[in-house]
Order: C-alpha cells, then structure tokens, then sequence
C-alpha cells in the first residue's frame, strides 16, 4: 500500500495501536514482521514469496559464511546470494528488456527471431529490498559485520514496512541492532515522527502530485513540440516532482519508523544546494549512492588502482546504477551523463587542486550544477530517446516548429515551488531539518504543520504510487 | 568491525569548497561521509520543543480550517456524496463475474450516466442495471472489454454520444485496466472512503480539489495559447453509481451559463482536432470496431441496443453539424445490425429541459428514464416486442 492512502492511515494506526500494547518484545517484532507482509501482500499478494526467497537465501548463505573455514567456499556462499538475487532482480526486471535487445540485435544482422510474449510484472520495490538483502550478505562476507543473531530480526530488518518497497535502503548494522532491545517511541518521538509524515506527504501529494506532476506530464507524454520556455518549465517541474516524490516519501519513512520507536537514516541532504557532482550525489539518495560506493565502485578498484582505473569504475558504477533505475536505455544515458560529469568534475579538480572559489563563484557553480542536473533528468524522464531530444533541442531553443504548450498557471506553479525549492535547499545546505526546528517558535512549527496537513486533504491525492516503486 | 577502506575512499575524492570546511559542509554524517565501513545505527534527534501542545494547536487549527473549507463549499451548493473514481466503476463491474452476468448494463458517456436514474429502471423491470457509463469517455473500450468477458450474457444498452462516440475521445480511459488491476489496498481504500470520508465532506470532489481551484483563478492568457477551461462540477453520484444532474444547473443561471460556455469551447474548431480526413477514418474505425464488438455480443447471446440520447440548443447543432446522423447514426445502425432509438424518433423522449444543452434536469430524469424504458420494453425486449429496428420504426 502507498503512504498517500486512507488504506495506509488505518494500517498504520492498527500498527501503532498493537506496538503500544504490553506485548513481549518478540511478540511485538511478529507483530512487525506480519504487519509488514500486509503492507507488502496489500499490492499484491504471491509477490511476498520472493521476500521470503530473498530472506531465505541471504540468511543461510550468511549463515554459511561464518561457518566456512576455506575462502572458496566463503566465495561460493557469497555468490549464491548475488546470483539469488541478481537473478531474480534480472528476471522480473530486466528479463523483457533482454529479450527485446536481443530480438532487435538478431534483427539488425538480419535474423528474424520472434519470441513468445510474457507478461512480466515487476515486483514493486524489488530493486530496493534485493540491495537491501545483498548488503547484508556483502557485509558479513566482506567482514564488516557480524550476522543477525536470530531469523526473526532478520526478516524483520529485510521487511520493515518503512523502508521496504523505496528505501532509504538499510543497511544491517543501521536497522538489526536495533530490533536487539524493546523499543518504544517517547511521546515527542511519535509526535515528531508524525510531523515528519505530514513534511512528507505535503511534498509528494501537494507539490509533486498536484502542482508538479501535470506540467511534466503536458510536455513529455504529448506528441507537441515544446519551445524553450515549456521545455524548461517541463523539465524544472520533473527536477521538483521527482525530488518531492522521492524524498517526500523517505520522509514518510523515517517518520514512521520514528513513530514506532526505530531510526532510518537521512536519504537526502538538499541536494538542489549541491556544488559539483561529488556533492551532488553525497546529497541525493544517499543511501543508493553509498550502496553503489561500497559494494561495487571500491571493488571494482575505486581511486587505489590510478586515475585510469578510477575512471572506469567510475562510469560503470554509474551506468549500472542508471540502469538500476529501470530496464530502458535511457536510464543508462541518465547514468552515463553523471558518470561523464563526475569524471570531468575529477578532471578539474586534479588540475585545479588549489582554487578556491569567491562565494558567487561557488553560486554560479551549484546553479551550473543544477542546470546541468536537469539535462540528465530529460532523460530520466522521456520514455524515448527521440522525446528526450526534442525536449533537449526546446531546451536548446532549437524546436522552429514549437508553439505554447503550458498555460501561465502552470509556469506560476513551476517557478514558485521549484523557486522555492532550490532556494530552501540554498539556506539548508549546511543545516538538519532538526536544528531549523529546533530554533523555530512553537506556534510557528504548530501553524506550518497544520498548513501543511490542510493542504494535504484539500488536494485530495489520488493515491498516485511514488515514482520510485517503478524502480 | 574494522574497515580494511580508507576513509577517503569517496565515490570521487571529497568535494572542497571555499570556506567550507568538512564538518561544516554537511550538518549530520550519513553514510554516503564513511565509505566501506559497516554504517551504524543513525542519528534521528528529536528537536527541543513542546511537541505535545504543538500537536494539539495543530489538531485544532487544522480541524478549524477543514470546518471553514467544508462550510465555504456547502454554502456554494455542494453537499455529500460519492466520488466517481476508478474504484467505484470497478465495483459494478465485478457484480458481472460475482453472479450477475445476466443482467441489464448501461454503457455510455454522461447523458447515459446522469439521465437515466436507476431506481426508476428497478421499479418497472424488477432488477437494478449496472451502472457502466463514464463522463467524457466514449463507450466503445467498454463495450468491448464486456465483449471479451465470457460470463456477460445480460442486455446491453449503449448511449451514443456523437462527439465522443465516433471521436473515440476517452476522458476516463484507465477504468477497465484499473478494474482488472486493482490492488486489494485500492479495494480497501474505496471501501473505506465510500464509509469515512465521502458521507460527510462536500468538498471531496475532484472539482474542488486544491490544483483544480488555482487552476480556474484568473491567471493572465498566455499568448498564443488557446484558453481551456475544464469541465466543472455537473453531476451528484450515489453508491452504485446513480447518477443525476446536479441542481445548481437548474438554480443558478450564472454556473449554467459557464457550463455552456465550457461546451461553446468545443463547438469551435481547434488546432488540436484532426483533419477532416482523419475525423472520418477514426469513425469508420470506431463503427467498425463497435461492430465487431456487437458481433461477439451476440454470440454469447447478449441483446445490444443503441440510444442517441437527447441534446439541444446550441449542442445539437453541434452535433448535426460535425456528426450528422446519415452518416453517422444510421450507418452505426447497418453496420452493426443492431436496433436503435434516435430520441428524434420519439415524442416521449423530446421536451425535456437540458440546462446546458446536453443532460436531462434532474427533476426530470425519472420521468425519462420511464419513457425510455417502456419504449424499450414495448418496441425491443418485452415480450411480443420485434427486437428489429424497422419493426420499432413502424410500431411509433
């Protein structure tokens, strides 16, 4: 089930209801667990048999690990839990992309291959909890931590409802430990947690749902040609809609797990702020990007092999976390231009290593940063290489043919809310959400939220699914 | 556990901004500040302040503003009453599969969906119809989905709405997937709002909903963009999907005459619109498929009957104009081999008061629905009737 549903309010109200109760601590975690299957089952049912796959798999291929006195055989165990899950992240997810290449390859020499259609359907969230399941393998293979101590708080840190279906995606030293002892959220820990659900659903159902979502929808999924002014209205809309969609609903998440007493962490740091790629992706989906870091740029070499070295790995991290991202080329194309700016932002930073840029200096370069951000997000978001150019060349302002698509309210909204946005994430670039809070007058934080949850029922969202469930 | 990866080991080396020093440039450590480490628990500090009066000042203000929003749309005229989503379409969809395959179905746009009142229909045939119309949105896709559905053997009446019929314009084009898609969290989520939500608040509506009121606020016209304003609210709905025109189009002459100002939209020519070439192939198309739909209706022993439902005023001479019947109407007819009632064939189905030129009042709706059904009682599917079209022609 989405956050952005009534379906939603009353489960998480019957959870926190049974947390409260003066159940046992491992009663509670059954409680959890089962809680979390619903949440899962609720899209659709038979799927929670590859959470149990995933579950199963990782626990006793880690369980094999520590009981492995020979290295091959710790190998072997670890690569039966990345072919597991890879394969099974394969199949659902890439399988018909595969098979569409390979048909399109065999056409292009001139073969005529026609293979049987499936109709595969893509297991919401399966990217995130095979990472999630992977880490934990990975961790104890590579050492870095011990194994869970019992299957029960393993299944729950793979199937925490929080964080299961889009991240932020867990680490097992981050959520296991914390299952260790009784938790119970402290009443301003429920009341914090709840505003930090209402911040979050403000932003997927008010900003991105129904102020964003529709200006990049009217350019990108319509046959019209944009000028310049519609195509950066279009493409700014997305750059909002997809940071309030996503982020919004990690929001939503931690405030959740906070109400239930648990800490996740921070998926996002004001990204929009960033200064150069490096920054950019230490602020955007954090917990992905450091994901991608650990457990395939470093051993794949990272910076310890050369520059050369780096460079490679560098993009192949990069194309392989775009297509992550979905089983289309451009996902890769998105991968591959952020690969390109990383590697030219090292570039630069290896021949310029003294500079020192004056403060409107370091502006002009977050704005550099952003602009070009939003180039990598046309392809993000086009279904085609041929929409994304012709959005790219109104970006451009080379569409001759371009007539006026977006009528001024739909500019007004765009300029106001991502105005907005980037100018928050500018005076929070070096702040927590917490410390702002924190110096803020109560009745001010009492007016915002309450602002904020009148917003969310006078939209009356649609329960649309977060974008990221797609991935 | 020890890490055998250097701290520094960034995806690319550490960013270095002037005057930025590390600990200043991100405000809380994550993961992405300790590369090829085990990560630990995380923070999540609760800031310092009075959360239990901030939550009950929230709870209050916030109950305040949803009793000023809620009152503000009942003065407009609105009241209660159930919204038409996806959700509530698939329910009477279900009722085919769940044991009434047999049974009378509407498919239509608007005029099919406001104008015929359901109770009505009960009273003189003994058995309730399924409700399957959708505003906006051309029949033929559902039409066809009950043509593939094995278990439909009932009567189908299906409304002809010229613009939207041989357009095959769908302005609700996503039910038939959504039905047979729907999450069992969709399926709680409707039953829930039809029992929390839509019984009390007005302003639950799609025309009331935030994006929707800033959008119609006067903003300056962009230029060379042609102005569009969106349908408003037309039509109250009931659980099962009984539908009327909504009173204030009979009351108010200013929201009226918008409702036709809305329309008057249509009537013009667009730079969207198709070439006269195009417009013809895509009715040759719909008629085409609608046949073929017939056709397979027919063979699981459904009886398929068409209705042009009554337009006037300005509409109607839309209508001819773009549509007109010979070529339209009567060529459905042939190719589909389906009889027919053309409201212009019949006196009891003519006189009403269309508001905006296009659905029956809804004080008069059950007086339609009435003739309607008794001249389909009397001319196609009552006993003794010929079920022909030019039977029914010589019966009037």
């Amino acid at each position: 089930m989405v956050f952005n549903s009534l379906t939603f309010v009353v489960f998480f109200a019957c959870v926190l209801g049974l947390h409260s109760l003066p159940f046992s601590w491992t009663t509670k975690k059954i409680n959890l667990l089962i809680a979390s299957y619903l949440f899962y089952a609720a899209w659709n049912p038979p799927f929670v048999i590859l959470l149990w796959v995933s579950t199963v798999v990782d626990w006793y291929a880690a369980q094999g690990l520590v009981k492995a006195r020979r290295e091959r055989t710790r190998h072997a165990w670890m690569l039966l839990s990345v072919i597991a899950n890879l394969g099974m992240l394969g199949y659902f997810k890439y399988g018909q992309f595969l098979l569409d290449n390979f048909t399109s390859l065999m056409s292009a020499i001139g073969i005529a291959y026609h293979p049987a259609h499936y109709d595969i359907v893509l297991p919401v969230g399966i990217s995130f909890y095979t990472f999630a399941t992977m880490s934990y393998t990975l961790d104890v293979y590579l050492r870095r931590a011990a194994p869970a101590q019992n299957l029960l708080d393993y299944a729950l840190f793979v199937t925490f409802f929080p964080h299961l279906v889009a991240g932020p995606i867990m680490r097992p030293t981050e959520l296991v430990p914390q299952f260790a002892q009784p938790r119970r959220a402290t009443g301003d820990q429920l009341r914090f947690g709840l505003a930090l659900m209402t911040l979050g659903l403000f932003n997927k159902v008010v900003l991105a749902d129904s102020l964003l979502s529709r200006v990049a929808e009217r350019v990108y999924d319509s046959d019209k040609i944009p000028g310049a002014l519609d195509a950066w209205a279009a493409t700014l809309a997305f750059s909002g809609q997809i940071f309030c969609d996503f982020a919004g609903y990690s929001t939503t998440a931690i405030g959740a797990a906070l109400c239930l007493g648990f800490a996740m962490p921070d998926n996002f740091r004001f990204p929009y702020a960033a200064v150069g790629f490096s920054d950019f992706w230490r602020r955007w989906h954090i917990t992905l990007s450091s994901w991608l870091r650990d457990y395939l740029y470093i051993p794949l070499g990272g910076n310890r092999h050369g520059a050369r070295r780096a460079y490679a790995a560098l993009m192949a991290t990069m194309l392989l976390g775009g297509l992550w991202h979905g089983a289309n080329w451009t996902f890769v194309a998105w991968g591959g231009l952020h690969g390109l700016y990383l590697a030219v932002e090292r570039a630069l930073r290896a021949r310029f290593a003294n500079y020192r840029p004056s403060p409107l200096v370091f502006v002009l370069l977050g704005l550099l940063t952003y602009t070009l951000v939003n180039v990598t997000w046309v392809f993000f978001r086009a279904k085609t290489f041929g929409k994304a150019w012709v959005v790219l060349r109104g970006m451009a302002g080379q569409n001759a043919a371009a007539k006026p698509i977006l009528a001024t309210f739909s500019l007004i909204s765009v300029a106001a809310v991502v105005g907005g946005l980037v100018l928050t994430h500018w005076l929070m670039r070096a702040r927590t959400l917490e410390s702002v809070v924190a110096r803020t007058p109560a009745a001010a934080v009492c007016v915002v939220w309450a602002l904020m949850a009148f917003a969310i029922i006078i939209a009356q969202g649609a329960g649309n699914a977060f974008i990221y469930f797609q991935f | 556990m020890p890490s055998s990866i250097s701290s520094s080991e960034a995806l690319v080396g550490v960013p270095d901004h002037a005057g930025e020093s590390a600990p200043n440039r991100y405000a809380r450590r994550t993961a992405a500040d300790r590369p090829g480490v085990a990560q630990p628990v995380p923070e999540r500090p609760v800031p310092a302040q009075p959360w239990g009066r901030i939550l009950l000042g929230t709870v209050l203000l916030l109950a305040l503003l949803v009793a000023g929003w809620e009152e503000y749309w009942r003065a407009y005229g609105v009241s209660p009453g159930n919204t038409n989503t996806y959700g509530l379409w698939a329910i009477q969809r279900r009722r085919i599969d769940a044991g009434e395959g047999n049974a009378t179905v509407l498919a239509g746009a608007s005029r099919l969906y406001f104008d015929v009142q359901l109770p009505v229909w009960e009273r003189l045939d003994g058995r309730r119809p399924i409700q399957l119309s959708f505003e906006g949105t051309s029949p033929l896709t559902t039409v066809e989905d009950l043509a593939a559905d094995a278990n439909f053997t009932g009567r189908l009446v299906i409304a002809v709405e010229p613009d939207l019929f041989f357009s095959g314009y769908q302005y609700r084009a996503g039910a038939i997937r959504y039905a047979k898609k729907e999450s069992p969290s969709q399926r709680v989520g409707q039953w829930l709002s039809m029992r929390l939500i839509e019984p009390y608040l007005a302003f639950d509506d799609p025309d009331y909903a935030l994006e929707s009121v800033l959008a119609r606020q006067p903003w300056p016209q962009r230029p060379g963009l042609q102005s569009h304003t969106r349908v408003r609210k037309l039509a109250e709905t009931e659980a099962d999907r009984n539908t009327h025109l909504w009173s204030k189009l009979e009351t108010d002459p200013q929201y009226r005459e918008m409702a036709r100002s809305i329309w008057r939209q249509d009537f013009e020519p667009s730079p969207d619109d198709p070439s006269p070439a195009e417009a013809l192939k895509i009715e040759k198309e719909q008629i085409e498929r609608m046949a073929k739909a017939v056709a397979q209706l027919g063979a699981h022993g459904v009886k398929v009957l068409f209705v042009r439902m009554p337009s006037n005023g300005e509409y109607l001479a839309f209508e001819n104009r773009e549509f007109p019947r010979a070529r339209t109407w009567d060529a459905l007819l042939a190719s589909t081999r389906a009889p027919g009632i053309h409201f212009e064939d019949y006196r009891q189905l003519q006189g009403y008061y269309l508001p905006e030129w296009s659905h029956i009042a809804g004080s008069q709706a059950e007086r339609f629905t009435a003739a309607l059904y008794d001249i389909i009682r009397r001319d196609f599917w009552g006993p003794g009737a010929s079920g022909s079209a030019d039977k029914a022609q010589a019966a009037k």
